[in-house]
């Protein structure tokens, strides 16, 4: 409990920070169970609006400025993600999922338009501008994969004209998200990866972690009570690297067996042979190095950041009291030990490299990791290539505190969902959780499901959310050249109403995507299917016309130029050539 | 001598109508049996592609009818394709969910219905002998009874009415037309016919077929020839009005015109490319995207062609027309199901006397019978077993629609030469050509 609170007021000391400067960095370490390490990257900037819209944009990039400026964009959130955040083992998410997105990449934004039409025509502009920015498919967001959420998402910022705001969000669960996204990620950055944490960041170790998000959030902040509103963009990388895996030198990656004689081996077992082990559980922390793990160096602090106040402490680690860190610098570094020394935050020196240092340690105490709000599974049942059910699980921990969610699905068109047969049901209790519910069908070619639901979970229940689809059958252009491994079905958002959340960001949760099997067509004879079925067609018309023009007469009337065989063809050519020549 | 006939007479009345209530005793019996003892069987029928279509499909209506009561425009999505006063009627009855009785007695009078049209159809007598034909093998016929009975025992009709798919209601709407066209009722005959070509689109192809009929009808029952162009002008102008008020009626209903483009649009541009026992679906998908629009005129237009052709040349057969474009139907629009077989295949049979004329029906009858229980094994190997593709369902599909196409060739074959036995008495039984 009372690390739970420390982990409460980290975070809240984390968010807090007031924005005196321009531009904010900090790396957040935190070792999680099974020998990973989770590593927050946050950068933090600000423009004031009006030197936003006089073009002066500051440590805003440029290139994403006017973007934002030529789609009309108020408020923009992007997310590249990979993997599974394994809520069960590591807990709560980074930033209570507020900066996570659905695997692939995720978009959604609040474009000022006046009409409907004018703000799906920006959100285009928006979707390929930004497409050709990050080298991410982003463009192929079209209306089928466009929604406009009702409940599940709520401005961060503060708006001005809200009536005129539309809200559109995107999602591309196929994409795959790799180096080429992540280098314009870094370009955005005042330092671009030359200096300070970012210059920790490189593709080979991001895109080889368990679980990776890379986030981008535009959002117009107004101080309390005045007028001059400043426009914030913050930039955030979350991944839970594998310490061992992290640790394998870049020259030598494949993992190996240690020689015998370097096993350590657990004595107090009864051993047969001598080449048996049972290796041995020491319970230590394993040791490591930020070198070691992210594959190159810490090259001081980025000049532009703050380097007065709590925003100066560019680098924390969350860790034990009694946990030993060596910090091993030619630079100065100072460090403060917050929060009942959980805490430990470094100001780093700028121009020196700096590393941290580890030790392999048993440890006596841990740090309890806060449960989350909500646990969420989503899956397909069913077998074949014809129909299915979705099934949703999602429970709630706490023994006294009721939550309210709201359940998004983003379905694409060709999974055909049948409202009628959607079940909610709770382990607990018979009645509805369903308060609220919002649907938008799906229309072939034009426009995916969209399905919107507010529940409310009792304490300790497990809501079980079910309903059956049909999988259509596409025309063979549609599908792609991998047609037999299905299609990516975006992840469901949950969205904790209650309680509600303690910064602006909100509380989320989204599940896995989902791998919809479709049934295939032959794709190597569209010839031989036009052609057998024109046969049959052919056949047919071919026989009825045949029976409706021609007329019966007895056998031996029938003329002989009319007759088969070979003596009436010949005949026939005889005739047609006589009546030739005479005419001509 | 006089009284015995009619004793005769009112005894085989008597005996017909105690046969007709034995047997949709019997034919209801079997289908409330079959629904109360396998309760899961009509929710796997309703999910077989050969038995509900796209646009007749009862889940896909179940859905319309619960987005409806729930205040949500059906026709704003991509799932319901069926017309729009099937809402109110199935908003109506008991959710099928939970109290699934009421539906199921639904369907079950929905198909005795069409069998008693049935019966009134070939009771009349049409399909040998109208006021300008008389076959000279008019007397090969079977009485209504069997033809009821061969309409309400089909396992197709079975399983539809099973699988509770709308085209149950369609057949009755076609069969009603038929019915009262042959008994000379014109407005009865309008709405119907009317209602027919508001379910499903194509049997507005059968009104002016039917309309013939009607005319032979009124002929017969008057004794005097009507004449002929303010009749027509008539009933088109009534069968017009007939469909605008449904279909304002529609639009009144849901409050838009969006209904037009999801049931009859979605008919004409077949977007749903789901498996069926059809020839449009997989061609469709394999088609090159710039040839699209091109074939779905070519196979519209194909299908249309037939009408204007057979009516012109069996213009004193009607009725047969109006069976073989039901033919028609089954095989060449893009949505067909075994329910549209069915109503073929139970409509044929009136046509007893052309059988002995008929050259291929053990090839036809082998085909549809191999089909139909291949069709079905071939579809779960492509779609659950993965051990087959598309192209063996596909075959099949083929085959079917060939074994139709050669009964349907076959029937007609029968009844040109049956014109041509009144026409030259002299050739009778003798070989032919056509030249």
């Amino acid at each position: 409990m009372l690390s739970s609170l420390f982990f409460l007021l980290v975070n809240a000391w984390l968010v807090g920070a007031a924005a005196s400067a321009d531009y904010h960095e900090r790396l957040l370490l935190r070792p999680l169970p099974q020998d990973t390490l989770l590593a927050s990257f946050n950068f933090r900037s600000n423009e004031s609006a009006a030197a936003f819209e006089q073009q002066n944009f500051g440590y805003f990039p440029r290139s994403f400025g006017q973007i934002l400026q030529h789609a009309h964009a108020k408020e923009l959130h992007l997310r590249f993600s990979v993997g599974r955040w394994d809520a069960e083992n590591w807990g709560q998410r980074p930033w209570s999922g507020g900066r996570e997105g659905g695997t692939g990449v995720e978009l959604w934004a609040w474009l000022e338009a006046d009409t409907e039409d004018e703000a799906f025509a920006r959100w285009l502009k928006l979707t390929n501008a930004l497409s050709g920015l990050f080298c991410a498919s982003i463009n192929f967001i079209d209306a089928t994969k466009t929604i406009r959420p009702v409940m599940a998402f709520a401005p961060e910022g503060q708006h001005s004209n809200a009536s005129r705001l539309h809200l559109l969000h995107g999602t591309l669960p196929h994409e795959v998200v790799c180096t080429e996204n992540l280098t314009p990620f870094l370009k955005l950055l005042p330092c671009k990866g030359k200096a300070g944490i970012s210059s920790l960041l490189s593709g080979h170790k991001l895109f080889d972690a368990s679980f990776q998000t890379m986030a981008i959030d535009v959002r117009p902040t107004c101080e309390e009570g005045s007028a001059t509103c400043a426009l914030e963009m913050e930039q955030t990388v979350d991944m839970v690297l594998d310490l061992a895996r992290a640790k394998r030198p870049k020259d030598d990656p494949i993992p190996r067996p240690l020689p015998i004689d370097q096993l350590e081996c657990d004595t107090s077992k009864p051993y047969n042979a001598h080449d048996s082990c049972y290796p041995l559980n020491k319970g230590t922390q394993p040791a490591w190095t930020l070198e070691e793990v992210f594959g190159r160096p810490l090259k001081g602090a980025c000049p532009l950041t703050g380097q007065t106040g709590d925003e100066a402490d560019n680098l924390c680690i969350n860790i034990p009291p009694e946990r030993t860190v060596e910090v091993k610098t030619s630079g100065e570094v100072s460090e403060s030990r917050l929060v009942a020394d959980t805490l430990r935050c470094y100001k780093l020196p700028t121009g020196a490299d700096v590393d941290l240092v580890l030790p392999e340690q048993k440890m006596a105490t841990d740090l309890v990791r806060p449960k989350p709000g909500v646990f969420a599974a989503r899956s397909i049942n069913g077998h074949g290539q014809e129909r299915g059910s979705i099934q949703a699980v999602i429970s709630n921990p706490s023994t006294t505190e009721a939550v309210e969610i709201v359940y998004l699905e983003s379905l694409p068109w060709f999974m055909k969902p049948y409202l009628h047969t959607l079940r909610a049901r709770l382990d607990t209790t018979a009645e509805s959780p369903i308060k609220e519910t919002y649907y938008s069908p799906a229309v072939d070619r034009k426009r995916g499901t969209h399905l919107e639901l507010r529940l409310r979970i009792p304490p300790a229940s497990t809501l079980t959310l079910t309903y059956d689809f049909d999988k259509a059958i596409l025309r063979y252009t549609e599908y792609p050249p991998d047609a037999n491994r299905g299609f990516d079905v975006a992840p469901a958002v949950i969205r904790v109403l209650s309680p509600q959340a303690r910064d602006h960001r909100g509380i989320y949760v989204r599940t896995t995507s989902l791998l919809l099997p479709l049934p295939t067509p032959d794709f190597s004879m569209p010839y031989n299917v036009i052609i057998l079925t024109s046969t049959v067609m052919a056949l047919g018309f071919g026989n009825i016309f045949n029976l409706l023009v021609r007329r019966f007469v007895a056998v031996d009337e029938v003329p002989i130029t009319a007759a088969g065989g070979i003596k009436g063809r010949v005949l026939d050519k005889a005739y047609r050539l006589k009546a030739l020549v005479l005419g001509g | 001598m006089a009284i015995d006939t009619r004793q005769a007479i009112d005894t085989r009345q008597a005996m017909d109508t105690r046969h007709k209530v034995l047997l949709f005793g019997a034919a209801a019996a079997v289908r409330l049996l079959l629904f109360t003892v396998f309760p899961a069987l009509p929710d796997l029928l309703a999910g077989r592609v050969d038995v509900s279509t796209p646009v007749t499909s009862f889940k896909r209506l179940q859905e319309g009818v619960f987005l409806y009561t729930h205040n949500v425009s059906p026709y704003d999505g991509g799932v319901y394709h069926q017309a729009p006063l099937l809402l109110p009627l199935f908003s109506l009855l008991p959710n099928p969910a939970h109290a699934p009785l009421a539906t199921n007695v639904f369907y079950t009078a929905v198909d005795l219905a069409s069998a008693h049209a049935l019966a009134q159809v070939a009771d009349s007598g049409f399909a040998s002998v109208t006021p300008w034909f008389a076959s000279p093998r008019r007397h090969l016929r079977w009485s209504s009874a069997a033809i009821a009975a061969g309409f309400l025992f089909n396992p197709f009709t079975i399983a539809t009415c099973l699988a509770r798919s709308t085209s149950a209601l369609t057949n009755l709407a076609i069969l009603t037309a038929m019915a009262k066209a042959s008994q000379g009722a014109s407005f009865t005959f309008i709405l119907a016919a009317a209602f027919a070509a508001y379910m499903a689109m194509h049997p507005i192809l059968l009104f002016p077929p039917l309309t013939i009929l009607l005319y032979h009808a009124r002929t017969r029952n008057s004794k005097t020839t009507p004449s002929v162009s303010p009749f027509v002008i008539s009933h088109t102008l009534g069968f017009c009005t007939a469909i605008a008020a449904l279909l304002t009626g529609s639009a009144f209903l849901t409050r838009s015109w969006d209904f037009l483009s999801a049931t009859y649009g979605v008919r004409l541009l077949l977007p749903d490319l789901t498996p069926n026992v059809g020839l449009w679906w997989y061609f469709f998908i394999e088609m090159f995207d710039s040839f699209r629009d091109f074939f779905l005129a070519v196979f519209w237009l194909h299908a249309a062609s037939y009408m204007p052709g057979l009516t012109i040349r069996l213009h004193k057969q009607p009725l047969f027309v109006a069976c073989t474009l039901t033919g028609v139907f089954a095989i060449f629009t893009p949505y067909p199901s075994i329910a549209d077989a069915a109503l073929y295949l139970s409509l044929v049979p009136m046509f007893r006397h052309l059988f002995p004329l008929m050259r291929y029906t053990f090839l036809a009858s082998a085909s549809i019978l191999y089909t139909s229980f291949l069709g079905p094994a071939f579809y779960h190997l492509w779609i659950y077993a993965g051990s087959g593709n598309a192209n063996f369902f596909y075959a099949i599909t083929l085959v079917w629609s060939l074994g139709l196409s050669v009964i349907l060739g076959d029937s007609l074959y029968a009844a040109l030469r049956d014109e041509l036995d009144v026409e030259r008495p002299e050739l009778r039984d003798k070989e032919v050509r056509r030249i």
